[in-house]
């Protein structure tokens, strides 16, 4: 009898998944054209050749020297010569450059005569990576420019090559981004952003799913098919939509690792079974939602809002040690918080399981939240009230 | 004759449709949550959650093999930058290794044995930095921290070294960074002009969609017909209800666009009046182009399905987090139908760079475009998908009343045929 009940109540779950297009659409085709756009709109990696200009006043051969340097490099492409200062901040203003390189008018004069003339660069941070960019490839230029004068001073006073760069830059770093050398911005974006996209769609269809029963009453007929036992009437619901959105995420992780080759450090499997919990731990949060308010509006309201505001207070972009405690606190509600640390320790660098194990239980957690309180759906399944 | 008639009756069918739809809006809580209450709360929780703006103290460990003087006035100077926090020494790059494992610090600075001869000696002194590289702010602000450091130490050594010859040397030129409009080079005030922009669209988006899915459901109770609906002209009907959503926003524009960027410190250097006149046709499109997806929409609760997840499309087609030089073309063909594109570049240059509306010319008339753009597609929608869908709906419903409810209890797998 039980199998019976088994089988009928996940023969109900898959038969409501065809029912509706909305199912396809959002189980599918939204979460792999979703994380598609992502990889396809970060593919070239670091951001490159950003529009600047040049404000030359000097006009000697120095001042042209350093922008034919600036220009053989990659991180900006100078697209406007500016005749003086207000020309280029009006260009910023109207957005077509985002940062300019300003050399005096006294430039060259002041270098030879040694009193230290001041190149400034303007960089517009109103868009943060672009910046960044920018104010690499100025910095360079301007040490370079330096290097250059003084290389030539020395080189007069007879010192020898060598001692030349060991005497402008005498300590000297080298940076190794462990894992990211290529400091690809795509790489480090789309491991946070890729898993929030799917636990967001997880949380609507989950919410969605459980909602139109309550909403259209039909969740008398639910519970019996499953032999008024809540917890196979949830399996039967839960489990098909498991398989398709594990089936989609295992297909997005295809296309993170290998199509458009993200750092995978690590075993593959670690992942793979990451991102079984992972869907199962949404569910499960969605699920929650449902139980604590057992009302189709309010729970899936609650799980869009957390959906929505987890790409933000997840510490994807703004580290969680920077927020206010209680946002940072908030972030740890989240399954795909857990899954953001775990990728970062078994995709991007590889390390041992056993330092992951503490997100793997939490997301192993998430799966067991809802079942304490599931009699509060099971209450509202027998005698629903639905008010519109 | 018909055609003066219709000329005095279009203005009036407006006004019906707009007066309507206001006391649609208002008698419908949920719309109220999205027109007003998610412009009032959600501006302030994506400012707070941005609001401390840049990562200070990022914890680094040292592993120091060489234990000089220099290398300990390097870490003194490291410990006092504000991005960098030294948190502990330990002795070999493995310990290091297990701290950053167990997630206790984001970064190892190594010395070797022989920096402090080579740096004084003649040679380069080289001074390693290893970095976790999963949230890339820890790292630029590592790196920052780092930098400074080494190019302190460079002058310093330099003057020990060559104090007569850099005399004579030819001056250093000097440089100078500029920052311009976000002069804190926060994330928060980069993220969330854009984000303000994105709140008005999406939740405008979000209950235009709520209003539609609700006169469906009363067209499937009402055998096809909505009782609150204005029978007249699509085009007066989209006109007016457009005027109507554009009325209502008008307060919550200026709180976002205004008030809430006034409340965080947020850059300010922009005329009110300027966003505000960019803000018209802004609104404009965005509820024509609500009124296009609304098709999409068969109940008020598939809205959060269909809509939830385009504020994430959307934010990145405006290229805030990647800029739109970067993308590939369609992309950019992409966001340049979206509303948000326009109207929140065009924000961001007259809020955070003081730029006039006469210079955000471009955005403002593309904005004007695409009020054209959906008023067409709107207009295609309502009269070739919807208005026949309505009419298939009364015929069904005259020939068999409960045939509507029935159909839509099919899609929701309750079947009759016994489980």
């Amino acid at each position: 009898m039980l199998f019976h009940f088994i089988i009928q109540s996940l023969k109900r779950g898959a038969v409501s998944l065809v029912r509706r297009q909305v199912f396809f659409w959002m189980m599918v085709v939204v979460p792999l054209l979703g994380s598609w756009f992502l990889f396809d709109l970060m593919k070239a990696g670091e951001v490159e050749r950003v529009p600047v200009g040049i404000v030359d006043l000097d006009n000697s051969s120095l001042s042209r020297s350093l922008t034919h340097n600036l220009e053989a490099f990659k991180t900006v492409d100078i697209q406007y010569h500016f005749r003086n200062y207000q020309e280029a901040a009006d260009a910023v203003q109207r957005g077509l450059v985002l940062g300019f390189f300003y050399m005096p008018a006294d430039l060259s004069e002041r270098a030879l005569s040694g009193q230290s003339p001041t190149v400034s660069y303007y960089v517009n941070y109103a868009y943060y990576s672009p910046a960044s960019t920018m104010f690499k490839g100025f910095k360079t230029i301007s040490m370079l420019a330096n290097g250059a004068i003084v290389t030539t001073a020395l080189r007069t006073l007879g010192v020898p090559g060598p001692q030349i760069s060991a005497t402008l830059q005498p300590v000297l770093t080298d940076v190794h981004a462990l894992n990211n050398p290529w400091t690809n911005y795509g790489y480090y974006l789309n491991a946070s952003f890729v898993p929030c996209f799917l636990a967001l769609i997880i949380l609507l269809v989950t919410a969605f799913s459980i909602g139109t029963e309550l909403k259209y009453g039909t969740c008398r007929q639910w519970m019996h098919s499953s032999g008024n036992s809540i917890i196979l009437a949830i399996t039967g619901k839960i489990l098909p939509q498991t398989i398709i959105f594990t089936a989609v995420g295992w297909f997005i992780q295809l296309m993170m690792y290998r199509v458009y080759d993200m750092p995978l450090n690590g075993p593959p499997s670690h992942m793979m079974w990451a991102m079984v919990l992972f869907v199962l731990a949404n569910q499960g949060w969605a699920l929650f939602a449902m139980c604590v308010a057992p009302n189709f509006r309010l729970g899936s309201t609650l799980c869009t809002l957390l959906g929505m505001l987890s790409f933000s207070f997840c510490g994807f972009s703004l580290p969680q040690e920077a927020m206010y405690p209680w946002i940072e606190a908030l972030g740890f509600v989240m399954p795909v918080k857990y899954f953001f640390l775990l990728s970062i320790d078994q995709a991007l660098n590889g390390i041992d399981l056993y330092y992951s194990r503490v997100y793997y239980a939490a997301l192993i957690g998430f799966i067991l939240l809802p079942w304490p309180l599931i009699w509060r759906l099971k209450k509202e399944c027998m005698h629903p009230v639905y008010v519109p | 004759m018909s055609f003066f008639r219709n000329i005095i009756n279009w203005p009036i069918d407006v006004f019906r449709v707009w007066k309507r739809e206001i006391s649609l809006v208002f008698h419908d809580e949920a719309v109220i949550i999205f027109f007003l209450v998610l412009c009032a709360v959600y501006p302030v929780l994506y400012s707070l959650i941005y609001n401390t703006e840049v990562a200070h103290d990022i914890k680094v460990v040292v592993v120091d093999d060489n234990r000089s003087h220099l290398t300990r006035e390097f870490v003194r100077q490291l410990d006092a930058t504000p991005e960098v926090c030294v948190m502990d020494y330990v002795s070999n790059i493995q310990d290091a290794r297990r701290l950053m494992n167990e997630h206790e610090c984001y970064g190892v600075v190594y010395f070797p044995s022989d920096f402090t001869r080579q740096a004084l000696g003649g040679g380069q002194g080289h001074v390693s930095l290893y970095t976790d590289m999963g949230v890339f702010m820890r790292y630029k602000q590592m790196l920052t921290g780092l930098t400074s450091v080494q190019m302190n130490m460079c002058t310093q050594l330099q003057h020990a070294k060559i104090g007569i010859t850099s005399e004579n040397s030819g001056g250093i030129i000097e440089n100078r960074q500029v920052a311009l409009g976000n002069t804190a080079q926060g994330i928060g005030s980069s993220v969330l002009p854009c984000v303000l922009v994105l709140v008005l669209q999406q939740s405008m988006l979000l209950g235009i969609c709520v209003l539609r899915g609700g006169s469906r459901e009363r067209r499937l109770r009402n055998r096809g017909f909505d009782p609150l609906e204005i029978n007249t002209w699509v085009s007066a009907s989209l006109v007016g209800k457009s005027l109507c959503h554009w009325v209502i926003y008008i307060v919550p524009t200026i709180y976002v666009l205004h008030f809430v960027p006034m409340f965080f410190d947020f850059p300010q250097n922009g005329a009110t009046l300027d966003i505000i006149v960019l803000m018209l046709p802004f609104l404009l499109s965005v509820s024509l182009l609500g009124q296009t997806l609304q098709v999409f929409v068969n109940d008020r609760e598939t809205t959060f399905l269909v809509m939830g997840f385009t504020s994430i499309i959307f934010v990145f087609l405006t290229g805030i987090s990647w800029p739109r030089f970067m993308m590939p073309d369609y992309w950019i063909a992409l966001g340049n139908v979206i509303p948000s594109t326009w109207a929140s570049n065009a924000y961001i240059s007259i809020q955070t760079n003081a730029a006039t509306l006469g210079q955000v010319s471009q955005s403002y008339y593309m904005l004007w475009v695409l009020v054209g753009f959906y008023f067409v597609a709107a207009y295609m929608v309502e009269r070739f998908i919807c208005r026949p869908r309505y009419r298939r709906m009364q015929q069904y419903a005259a020939i068999e009343p409960d045939a509507l409810i029935k159909e839509e209890h099919r899609r929701n797998a309750v079947d009759q045929s016994g489980w």
